[in-house]
């Protein structure tokens, strides 16, 4: 990230200095070379949407990077990031409504909004997604059943197309491309400014229970239990476990709290009291934690640590409910820097199945078994309700989804294995009437394109990429690969 | 100090330590004057205090510190409305950006009447009806800037050294009277005036806050913040000319 972003002044077409960068999803484990271009403003967007089309390539579209699989890479071809353009260009202290630039993270936003007493209505698990990019793949949060996906608080868009039109977009002035630019993985054009409507707390902190999840069946009744009340709830699944203990794992639970219920939650309105600890007991910077997670992955002690820390859920359990700073109990991605490189030199996939309610323990549990019985068993599990959403290229359903992060081996055969049984999963899933996720996927082929989102949402989607992008400029590794 | 009931004035309440103090205030269940401005911001800010808090504590006044003829009536104004007033906080302050060749008096002339004369203007009002009263307290935060005349700041640096002084004889003056002053001098604390900065080990505006608000309580005369910045500034204060002219610090 240290190379010069563009010129102010604009080249003629076709005259532009792309970088040679490696260009990889966060998972690290798809990607390869690509030519990179970063951007400050609409106008450069526009240069250089306008430079590729003169040399008769494809561009792919990118933001913070934080898509685990090839939703913002193109081998050997082009790569706009759009994480200069990261100006939060205004925020309107009485109604909590954010004008943002496409390359500001959900960290520059929650930052700027707390200090008011707003959040952002849906964050990922880490701060580092940018606007853009949460808008293109529709992410959700802890609260998918409650609020729904990023795309709900949108409330309009400025959208560069192919050929170098700008449009303001919202659901009203037009619906179609409303609701496929968003959840579109950036197919139909480049959002250049953003509105985001952010909600009120009303304290700097939330009220958090830990809930031991005895196994599968365990952790979906208390899904269902308390999703009518509770405004977060996700559970971390320990996916080593067998047997009886099958889908065992925590919950948690979160609620926002009402005002003059937590008066010292004044105090955490300050954005640095938000921010998730950078050391460990005070003293061990976290920074040098990834190197103990290495050796256990490397050294096969992932179900030992599991286990531990399912103990440790049973203390956590008799000490909830306890306060927790909306930074730290939402970002657990966040709580130790750089962890994805304790899967290294491989890199990581993550498998994530959304699975209708009816079918999820079925699902589920074949899921879980099969990965045990071939010998490749995520060493992270996590599991979260959601809800269905009006966005073309949805992957919500009325049900749970799982997201099950697998190391990548080194070794070509058990890279195709992992493959191939992930392929697999998903012909279950798909058979359930289940979904995936772009933000996620890394194996997903050709021929469960249209099995995941139906045929009529194909052809609409396609029928779209046709009139904003007739040429196909805009391509990534993953539209290549599921054939838009 | 057992007689902290009245009203306090937060003089840069809008953000930073100002603002921390301020939450604190109304946290220890105080009516707060919070003086800033930009008056959306600051209505919003008081508002949040407010719905957080489930009741009123934090009132908004728009004021700009650099207009000095206004601080004695808006004094008046705020106790009129608010009650009487036995805490007065000045926090305001400006540090533009100044090149290493540049001398511009607007800059400069920006800096002495918010950081000096503001604290004046305020100081006075308060002392005033503060001696009258016999009973009151007044924080002003300098900074850990006034205690050398340094290469990167120079009227940064004079502004907060007048406005120490100044507050050093208001706190003589008012001693006898049973009103206390106390003159806080912070390091590194991450704020919108540091931001963009890379100061190592920064603390949070509300552990300054903290700091500040139990150096009040223990009516220290001279508070750095955090603490370890009195030694600091020892070691600073005590290099000679001919050594500190040659430094970057």
């Amino acid at each position: 990230m240290t190379d010069p972003t563009m010129s102010p002044s604009a080249a003629s077409p076709g005259a532009l200095h792309w970088n040679e960068e490696d260009v990889r999803g966060f998972g690290m484990a798809v990607g390869g070379p690509g030519k990179v271009l970063r951007p400050t403003t609409t106008e450069q967007v526009a240069d250089a949407l306008a430079d590729v089309r003169a040399r008769g390539g494809n561009v792919a579209l990118r933001g913070a990077g934080c898509s685990y699989g090839d939703a913002a890479t193109n081998r050997g071809s082009y790569v706009l990031d759009l994480s200069a353009m990261n100006k939060i260009l205004d925020f309107d202290p009485a109604t909590g409504l954010a004008t943002v630039e496409p390359g500001v993270t959900v960290r520059d936003l929650w930052r700027k909004a707390i200090t008011f007493g707003y959040w952002p209505k849906v964050v990922s698990g880490t701060a580092a997604v940018s606007m853009g990019g949460a808008a293109a793949m529709n992410i959700h949060g802890k609260n998918n059943y409650a609020l729904g996906p990023f795309g709900e608080c949108v409330k309009s868009f400025d959208l560069m197309t192919a050929r170098g039109e700008l449009v303001h977009v919202t659901a009203e002035s037009d619906p179609d491309l409303f609701h496929a630019a968003i959840s579109g993985f950036g197919m139909l054009g480049c959002m250049t400014k953003l509105q985001i409507q952010t909600k009120r707390v009303h304290s700097g902190r939330l009220r958090v229970w830990g809930i031991v999840a005895r196994d599968l069946a365990h952790n979906l009744q208390i899904l269902e239990d308390l999703r009518g009340t509770a405004d977060y709830l996700v559970s971390w699944v320990d996916l080593h476990a067998k047997g009886k203990g099958l889908g065992r794992g925590l919950m948690h639970r979160a609620e926002q709290l009402q005002p003059g219920e937590d008066p010292e939650g004044v105090r955490f309105y300050e954005p640095a009291l938000q921010d998730v600890p950078t050391t460990m007991f005070g003293v061990v910077p976290k920074g040098w934690l990834w190197p103990g997670m290495w050796c256990a992955l490397h050294l096969g002690q992932v179900g030992l640590v599991n286990a531990l820390k399912f103990r440790a859920g049973h203390l956590e359990e008799r000490g909830s409910p306890y306060l927790q700073t909306h930074g730290a109990f939402h970002f657990l991605l966040d709580y130790v820097p750089r962890w994805q490189w304790m899967t290294r030199p491989g890199g990581l996939i993550q498998f994530q199945p959304f699975v209708p309610m009816a079918e999820s323990e079925r699902v589920l549990r074949t899921i879980i078994e099969r990965c045990q019985k071939a010998g490749h068993v995520p060493y992270l599990g996590v599991l979260k309700r959601h809800r269905p959403d009006a966005f073309l290229m949805t992957h919500a359903v009325d049900g749970v989804s799982m997201a099950m992060d697998f190391a990548v081996s080194r070794n070509e055969a058990r890279r195709q294995e992992l493959w191939k049984l992930c392929q697999e999963l998903a012909e279950v899933v798909l058979e359930a009437g289940g979904r995936f996720y772009y933000a996620k996927d890394a194996v997903l082929l050709a021929s469960s394109f249209a099995r995941v989102h139906g045929d009529e949402a194909v052809g609409r989607f396609r029928a779209l990429k046709a009139k904003w992008d007739p040429d196909r400029l805009l391509q990534t590794d993953l539209s290549r690969r599921m054939g838009v | 100090m057992s007689s902290r009931t009245g009203t306090c004035i937060v003089v840069g309440a809008s953000s930073g330590i100002g603002l921390a103090i301020a939450r604190r205030l109304c946290l220890e269940g105080r009516k707060v004057a919070m003086l800033a401005r930009r008056e959306p911001e600051l209505k919003a800010l008081a508002a949040t205090i407010d719905d957080n808090l489930g009741q009123p504590a934090a009132f908004p006044y728009v004021h700009d510190a650099a207009d000095l003829a206004a601080a004695e009536p808006l004094f008046a104004r705020i106790e009129q409305e608010l009650g009487e007033v036995d805490e007065l906080h000045f926090v305001a302050g400006v540090m533009p950006e100044v090149g290493p060749d540049e001398y511009d008096l607007a800059k400069d002339r920006q800096q002495v009447e918010v950081n000096m004369l503001g604290c004046i203007a305020w100081g006075n009002a308060a002392a005033r009806r503060f001696s009258e009263r016999r009973r009151g307290t007044i924080v002003g935060v300098s900074s850990v800037a006034q205690d050398r005349g340094r290469v990167g700041r120079p009227v940064y640096n004079a502004s907060k050294a007048g406005m120490d002084t100044y507050l050093e004889a208001l706190r003589n003056r008012l001693w006898r009277r049973g009103v206390r002053v106390t003159t806080i001098r912070p390091g590194f604390v991450l704020t919108p005036m540091t931001e963009g900065l890379q100061l190592k080990g920064a603390i949070a505006a509300d552990k300054a806050a903290e700091l500040i608000l139990r150096a009040r309580d223990d009516e220290k005369a001279v508070a750095y913040v955090p603490g370890k910045w009195r030694l600091i500034m020892f070691v600073i204060r005590n290099i000679p000319s001919f050594v500190f002219r040659r430094l970057s610090i």
